[in-house]
């Protein structure tokens, strides 16, 4: 008996080993030399579509995407009274300016944000404001719209796994929006938060009467962010509800019965079985959404262009515009320090994805 | 039990308010896609905008039909509807049959190295697809791999990760007893993975193909880059952005949005043909907890 498990358990590592190959070949053939290339660029001057050459610079590029400094802003004083100036229209307190205060030897730091805590008044500067800005809108971003994605698709797959007239119909509606091309439903979306009444919100704020038909929604900075989050929540909720309700159709019907027999309510066997046995699922539909949130460029590329950067969208322009290759690899592998960091969270904190069966 | 079914009414109309606004939500933005592609560059511009095509000055419904007869009069985007089902057919197909080795690996068969094989295959879609294109665009290049081909590879990239991880979770779901009573009945592993657990997954496996198929359908940046020297394997996405308009230099808002539209039908025909596969059920009969 023991030999023959031994022997099983050989000959199944060794059916893995061979099922395992096919898929390990495509991905060696297509991803090695790119991925590498990247790690490799990250710490060079090289730059694309030129002849110049190419020099090592270590951990320059990575120093220059992440320096930032934090600085107090010294109030103004007014020379009459001996007291802090007020700005005699708003009644503002008046600091100085961050650029006579931020450092600009050895490199310059930019005004990224300011902030007041415990009566000072800070300032963050950055030698790249703009990447820190695109992390931080990227990854804002990533947290709500995933969020939302998954409540809704969670609803949405619960409400489609229910047994109603229409079902089919409905299945096939709800995929709408994740089978228009992202290049193309963009453009819809843009077009319906034109910034007049010939965009659908426009018309409808103003049918409310809560705004006159002119809110640049895709201009000020206060809706900008949102407006990409309603974009994207709209675009792949499918793909949440969808993953979800395959993963519903797996949960066996009986365990159901059983458990109404037992008196479980809805709720109970909504919260103690369908989303235990859920979780498996959940973790992969989390994990891939947040890669893809976190890697989001079509949506913003076409929309913003160089106006507000995504991660992925600021390392293309690095590329494309500025030509800076080593550059933009460098942000590139931020970024995937940001998914891995994201992903090792969700893995750890759902688990279920690598513990044994 | 008490007045076992006092809430009902009101649950099935909260039920059915819901699934109306389901089906408003997913498809309000497509409804106002078809009413722009039914209207004239005119049209488009006036303010305010209406919920269906309307003539500028009688303000009767009129339907501009033009954009639609330019659409398919384009060779460029009908060819490029064909370009699109072969490379996402065969990403999709591809994607499946390795994937489904992979994943019956990692998901049910013991050996060594299954955490680290799983990162690894995980850790590819961890970058940009920016970043990568440049390097991947030179291994094209060296390969002489052309472009139709190019694409077929490279979007593996994003599809083989996901479809290796979400039917390994499946794989995972269904009892291990099932394998094991396969093998006492004589059955190899390999015998017991097509005969008896791919049947079983068979809800996720056409789950996971329409969401890879619809994935390599929409890739744009890859797309756009292999095709540039080769325009007769443009793809729907490419071939819609390169729209320009039919008389002026203006963009053809319009034209893409009957584009945007054709190019949905042959998926939803898709979809309402596979989502019978995913039926309610499919498991129970053989699964015994």
């Amino acid at each position: 008996m023991e030999t023959t498990s031994k022997s099983l358990v050989k000959s199944e590592a060794r059916l893995a080993y061979l099922l395992l190959v096919p898929s390990f070949i495509i991905l060696i053939m297509i991803a090695f030399y790119p991925l590498g290339s990247v790690f490799v660029n990250s710490v060079t001057n090289k730059r694309f579509a030129s002849s110049q050459k190419t020099e090592f610079v270590g951990l320059k590029n990575y120093k220059k995407l992440l320096g930032f400094k934090v600085m107090v802003l010294p109030p103004v004083i007014d020379d009459a009274t001996g007291k802090q100036k007020f700005d005699p229209e708003t009644g503002d307190a008046v600091w100085e300016s961050p650029l006579d205060v931020l450092p600009t030897e050895p490199v310059r730091y930019k005004e990224l944000s300011q902030f007041s805590f415990m009566g000072a008044q800070y300032v963050i500067g950055a030698t790249d404001p703009d990447f820190l800005q695109a992390v931080g809108d990227t990854v804002g971003f990533t947290i709500l719209s995933v969020f939302i994605e998954t409540v809704l698709g969670l609803a949405v797959a619960l409400v489609l796994n229910s047994a109603f007239k229409g079902r089919g119909f409905m299945r096939m509606v709800m995929l709408i929006p994740w089978a228009i091309p992202t290049a193309v439903s963009s453009r819809m979306w843009e077009w319906m938060f034109a910034s007049n009444r010939t965009g659908f919100f426009n018309i409808l704020l103003d049918k409310i009467g809560i705004n006159n038909g002119q809110f640049a929604f895709l201009v000020e900075s206060s809706s900008q962010l949102w407006v990409m989050i309603a974009i994207d929540v709209w675009k792949t909720t499918p793909f949440m509800a969808l993953l979800i309700l395959a993963g519903l159709q797996m949960i066996p019907r009986q365990i159901y019965e059983a458990a109404y027999v037992d008196g479980a309510n809805k709720l109970r066997q909504f919260w103690s079985m369908t989303l235990p046995m859920l979780r498996a699922t959940l973790a992969v539909a989390l994990v891939f959404r947040t890669l893809d949130a976190l890697r989001v460029f079509d949506v913003f590329q076409i929309v913003f262009g160089a106006n507000r950067y995504s991660m992925a969208s600021f390392a293309y322009y690095q590329l494309v515009d500025n030509k800076l290759m080593g550059y933009s690899s460098a942000s590139s592998v931020v970024i995937f320090l940001l998914i891995f960091i994201f992903d090792f969270i969700y893995i750890k904190m759902i688990g279920g994805v690598d513990s044994d069966a | 039990m008490h007045k076992p079914y006092s809430g009902r009414p009101l649950l099935r109309i909260l039920f059915w308010i819901l699934i109306v606004y389901i089906f408003i939500h997913m498809t309000f933005p497509f409804l106002w896609a078809i009413n722009s592609s039914l209207k004239s560059e005119g049209q488009l511009q006036m303010t305010p905008g209406t919920m269906v095509p309307r003539d500028p000055d009688t303000m009767k419904v009129s339907l501009y039909l033009r954009n639609y007869a330019a659409v398919f009069r384009n060779k460029t985007f009908m060819r490029g509807i064909l370009n699109s089902f072969v490379v996402a057919g065969s990403v999709t197909l591809l994607s499946l049959l390795f994937g489904s080795f992979a994943a019956f690996a990692m998901g049910k068969l013991r050996y060594r190295g299954k955490t680290p094989s799983m990162y690894i295959i995980l850790s590819m879609t961890m970058f940009p697809q920016v970043s990568v294109l440049t390097g991947l665009y030179a291994v094209i290049r060296v390969l002489g791999i052309p472009a139709t081909l190019s694409m077929i590879l490279t979007y593996m990239l994003m599809t083989l990760p996901f479809t290796i991880w979400v039917l390994t979770s499946f794989f995972r779901g269904l009892p291990t007893s099932l394998l094991q009573a396969a093998q006492i009945d004589g059955a190899t592993p390999f015998q017991s993975f097509y005969q008896i657990l791919l049947p079983l997954t068979a809800p996720a496996l056409v789950t996971t193909g329409l969401l890879a198929f619809i994935q390599a359908w929409n890739e744009y940046l890859f797309a756009l880059t292999f095709t540039s020297i080769q325009p007769s394997a443009r793809t729907v996405p490419v071939a819609i952005a390169l729209f320009t308009g039919e008389v002026s230099k203006q963009e053809p808002f319009g034209e893409i949005m009957a584009a945007a539209v054709i190019v949905t039908v042959p998926l939803l025909v898709l979809v309402m043909i596979f989502q019978r596969k995913i039926i309610a059920g499919l498991v129970q009969g053989a699964v015994k907890y």
